[in-house]
């Protein structure tokens, strides 16, 4: 059992931008929440409780939280929150999380294919995408050591792969391979 | 004895070579989860959850089972020797562990951690042996009433107790309810929060959440940082073994420890963190000669005791009741509901041969990991040795299959991204996942028990107030809340913390 430990700070000021950004985003899905649970339709069937109650009761207090923590952000800082959040901007590398996102989205996209609108983009298949994902994030998170990530990421595909297909019967996506074979 | 020829049967079935087999890859994924520092067993069972649709259930929970329990073993190395804990209920190890490893006693620290692990998980197995039947006999009186007050406690409990903050906590788990009630209302059919998706109308799979938030969060959040934190491995030195002292002042922890860690894990209030706390507070009061913070033995051997007896105990009202009280049994019961089986009083009516199987497997896992643990340390530690940046990039590779092999939908992976970077910054700004994890389960469950309860009583809201166990419960509900405050009101104290909350 430990007490909060308290250690002196410097002025919080800075430290309060993104939890403030936090809180209207919270804020804004809690006012769409509450617009949306007042849009559900009672049923069919009587029930002392419709559909409705549950959500609107969730959305109304996910709104009063939203508010206090909103409070907490300005008028009533929350000293620690802000020390703490200050400390985390310092350490934080926004390009490492950004370029790692933007890669994730790509790979999930490569995996299969996508089709936008009329026209249907043909994806690389597991093995292919992966094999290039996996070095690609390694890369992106600093690692030194290319050859060393792509032959485990080919290496981690290829046992996936076989291993799902053939022995679990989970689908993957063949994609260029299924090309080849 | 009913209870034994239940067990008898059980071990039977838990020593067959398949189960055996399943109970081995368990705990050896388990250790190994965690060990690696950022995922742990809630994240490894979830991602496994597809793949065992093929399985049958009892190999399948005799392998989650040992992943439960192999995580608890695993964490410990890794807050012994790299000072950073693989798994929230290993914080307080940390704390004369890895001062013992600096010391060159490290083979000693894991020793004391592994011993006091089997013990506690033996002696907790004992007692779920014993107490669970009973337990579930007593909870088929309940009514929905009475659920709906459990469940609250179960709520408060983590919100409360867990994280540093109970607005943050509340937020979590008011977004965890919200993300529960997305898709068709089960009583009346009527889609909610569905904001005209189709995609949405059969609800978010706990698996995209639980994924989200674990893994992708974890990763996003360890490679923010990544180029910022520096780690430090402490290689073990010197004898693996316990000298005759360190014996000596280790087994009366083992035994406090899993005194305190079992009974608070089986209350619905449980969780692993709090235990681990209030051992190492007893040890310190009780050897005041040990050298605190200076590598005291007695802080390592009581809290892993602690923890793995807690974690135990966590199965008590999970099994009995069906109510989870840690993320990683809130996984746990969605496992369960994908093989068609309801936690609760019933299940050891209705299914008898999975729950004696899974029973007697804890005590075999627990036999394993010991076997496993302690002559394979070195091993163990060398896998502490992967480079972060390989690792996290393969985290967010299984991440994806798993989300990928649930139903081979890119919708569904890419929402399991955007609850990832809500993970992230939920990380980020200090909200603990816990809650939200709790409620996308508990809540439907909840909202399901509650109108059920009004229905009951047609619209009588004293029901939860009338009924004594149902009385009880809330008013433990509000003793919860209150009493990290108590301090507070004493004089100058400040609100207790019970841990980050982060993972389990």
């Amino acid at each position: 059992m430990t007490t909060e430990e308290r250690e002196p700070r410097a002025t919080p000021a800075g430290g309060l931008f993104g939890p403030r950004l936090a809180a209207t985003a919270l804020l804004v899905l809690a006012a769409v929440l509450i617009m949306s649970a007042f849009g559900i339709a009672a049923g069919g069937g009587y029930s002392v409780i419709g559909p409705a109650t549950i959500p609107l009761v969730v959305a109304i207090v996910l709104l009063a939280l939203a508010a206090i923590f909103a409070l907490r952000t300005t008028i009533l800082p929350d000293t620690d929150l802000a020390a703490s959040a200050a400390d985390e901007e310092r350490a934080t590398h926004w390009p490492t999380i950004g370029l790692v996102a933007i890669t994730l989205i790509g790979y999930a996209l490569a995996l299969d294919g996508f089709s936008m609108g009329p026209r249907v983009v043909p994806g690389l298949g597991y093995v292919v995408a992966t094999g290039i994902f996996l070095p690609l994030a390694s890369r992106i998170l600093g690692s030194g050591s290319p050859i060393r990530d792509v032959t485990v990421g080919f290496t981690i595909a290829i046992v996936v792969y076989i291993g799902f297909t053939q022995f679990l019967g989970v689908r993957l996506p063949a994609g260029l391979l299924g090309l080849l074979l | 004895m009913d209870v034994l020829g239940d067990l008898a049967g059980g071990f039977s079935t838990a020593l067959s070579l398949q189960n055996l087999l399943f109970a081995a890859i368990g705990v050896t994924l388990g250790t190994l989860v965690g060990v690696l520092p950022g995922i742990g067993p809630a994240l490894t069972v979830a991602l496994l959850l597809p793949l065992t649709y093929n399985f049958d259930a009892t190999g399948a929970f005799i392998m989650f089972a040992g992943i439960y329990y192999g995580g608890m073993y695993g964490g410990s190395t890794t807050s012994i020797l790299l000072n950073t804990p693989g798994e929230s209920s290993s914080v307080v190890t940390t704390i004369e562990g890895f001062q013992m490893a600096k010391r060159g006693r490290g083979g000693a620290a894991l020793a004391t951690a592994a011993i006091g692990s089997f013990v506690a998980g033996t002696i907790s197995t004992l007692a779920i042996t014993f107490l669970a039947p009973v337990i579930a006999g007593f909870a088929r009186s309940f009514q929905p009433a009475d659920y709906v007050a459990l469940m609250i406690v179960a709520f408060v409990s983590i919100t409360a107790l867990i994280g540093r903050s109970l607005l943050r906590g509340m937020i979590s788990l008011f977004l965890g309810l919200f993300i529960g009630l997305i898709g068709i209302d089960n009583l009346t059919g009527q889609p909610r929060f569905t904001f005209g998706l189709p995609q949405l109308l059969n609800g978010l799979d706990v698996v995209v959440v639980a994924v989200g938030l674990f893994a992708v969060g974890e990763a996003l959040y360890v490679a923010s940082r990544l180029r910022h934190d520096k780690e430090e491995i402490v290689p073990v030195q010197g004898s693996l073994l316990m000298n005759r002292d360190e014996f000596k002042r280790s087994w009366k922890p083992w035994l406090r420890g899993t005194a305190i860690g079992f009974p608070i894990g089986a209350l619905p209030a449980g969780g692993a963190e709090i235990p681990t706390f209030l051992s190492y507070g007893l040890e310190k009061r009780l050897n005041p000669k040990a050298p605190w913070g200076k590598g005291a033995i007695e802080g390592v051997a009581g809290p892993e005791a602690a923890n793995n007896a807690a974690f135990s105990g966590v199965l008590v009202p999970l099994l009995t009741l069906g109510i989870p009280t840690s993320a990683t049994a809130a996984i746990l019961l969605v496992a369960f509901q994908i093989y068609n089986l309801q936690p609760g009083p019933l299940l050891f009516v209705n299914s008898p041969e999975l729950v004696w199987a899974l029973i007697a497997s804890l005590y075999v896992g627990n036999v394993m990991l010991l076997v496993l643990n302690l002559p394979l340390i070195r091993l163990w530690v060398k896998i502490l040795s992967v480079p972060r940046s390989l690792l996290y990039a393969a985290i967010l590779v299984f991440a994806t299959l798993g989300v990928y092999s649930l139903a081979n939908s890119l919708v569904d992976v890419l929402i399991m991204y955007v609850i990832g970077v809500i993970g992230f910054f939920m990380r980020r700004y200090d909200f603990p996942v816990g809650p939200m994890i709790l409620g996308v389960i508990l809540g439907p469950m909840l909202e399901s028990q509650f109108r059920r309860a009004l229905q009951i009583s047609q619209g009588d809201l004293t029901v939860f107030v009338s009924r004594p166990i149902s009385a009880i419960l809330l008013l433990s509900a509000i003793f919860i809340v209150v009493l990290p405050y108590i301090p507070r009101l004493f004089g100058r104290g400040q609100r207790l913390v019970f841990g980050s909350g982060s993972d389990d």
